[in-house]
């Protein structure tokens, strides 16, 4: 069965050339025609997907997939949701920010941001977590989901080079994507990529 | 005003919405239908990459890119809200 699963990825684009216009659209229409695309910073773009999937894993990865085709140089700056401040997570679990600030503050259990400054970072999926254990605040489970592969999409892309197995795990993972594929018209230019990078492996 | 119309009713509402919230539509190019621009659009603007956002002409579904529209919109009011209140 599939879910409706809901992320943004955000792509640094390898310089300032592109036409972001022409970008958007033939991002529409090679597979990422389930996301709306903003081009209002230049040298970047961002896609804000809604994507049926079997689950998180295979919305997120497949949604990466088909930008790296079309974008192969480009860099992922984060799939969101992950890194989160304290208003985030009180929209989420639909509290009050003070409430938020007050589990923080109380609670020595609570995850250690990640930053600390004018205002704190936390992973959104170590936060959820807390939170689900010793709080009975409700919140959406696909979110959770999609948190938990956000970060792990995000450490490892952003991983140095002694940990390239879990980037390429992440960048090649064909049976994920596989499924994916067979789930949904593929495009042609997606299947070729799978098996240009199943050469490769 | 005189624009193309999107040929999808639900993001066609969706793009009216836009333009109620003071958001420029531009319809073509040659390639996506076009494109809304936020109508702060400065450095101080916090839409970020949805200050432009693209719009599709055949989103695999209308009804969603429709809602993603007006939550680009919605986003961006309330940022402006609560820059208000300082």
């Amino acid at each position: 069965m599939t879910k409706e699963y809901e992320f943004t990825l955000k792509y640094k684009l390898p310089g300032q050339e592109y036409d972001a216009d022409k970008l958007a659209a033939e991002l529409y229409e090679n597979g990422c025609d389930d996301a709306l695309i903003g081009i209002g910073v230049a040298g970047k773009i961002a896609l804000e997907f809604v994507r049926e999937a079997t689950s998180a894993e295979v919305a997120i990865l497949s949604a990466h997939q088909d930008v790296l085709n079309l974008l192969p140089e480009a860099t992922l700056i984060e799939a969101m949701p992950d890194y989160v401040g304290l208003t985030d997570i009180a929209e989420i679990v639909a509290v009050s920010r003070q409430q938020v600030r007050k589990l923080y503050e109380n609670n020595a259990g609570f995850p250690a941001p990640l930053h600390e400054g004018k205002s704190g970072l936390w992973h959104l999926a170590e936060t959820l977590n807390w939170i689900e254990q010793n709080k009975s605040y409700s919140f959406d489970p696909l979110v959770m989901e999609v948190a938990k592969i956000n970060l792990e999409l995000n450490l490892a892309s952003r991983a140095k080079p002694s940990s390239t197995k879990l980037i390429s795990n992440y960048t090649s993972n064909s049976q994920v994507i596989k499924e994916y594929l067979v789930t949904t018209s593929a495009t042609f230019s997606a299947k070729q990529a799978l098996s240009s990078t199943a050469e490769v492996a | 005003m005189t624009r193309l119309r999107h040929s999808k009713k639900e993001v066609e509402e969706a793009i009216r919405y836009a333009e109620q919230n003071n958001w420029r539509v531009e319809v073509g190019g040659s390639h996506a239908w076009g494109k809304m621009y936020c109508p702060i659009n400065d450095k101080d603007c916090r839409c970020g990459e949805f200050c432009i956002t693209s719009i599709n002409s055949t989103p695999r579904n209308a009804v969603t890119h429709a809602k993603q529209i007006r939550r680009v919109v919605d986003k961006c009011k309330h940022q402006q809200s609560t820059r208000e209140e300082g």
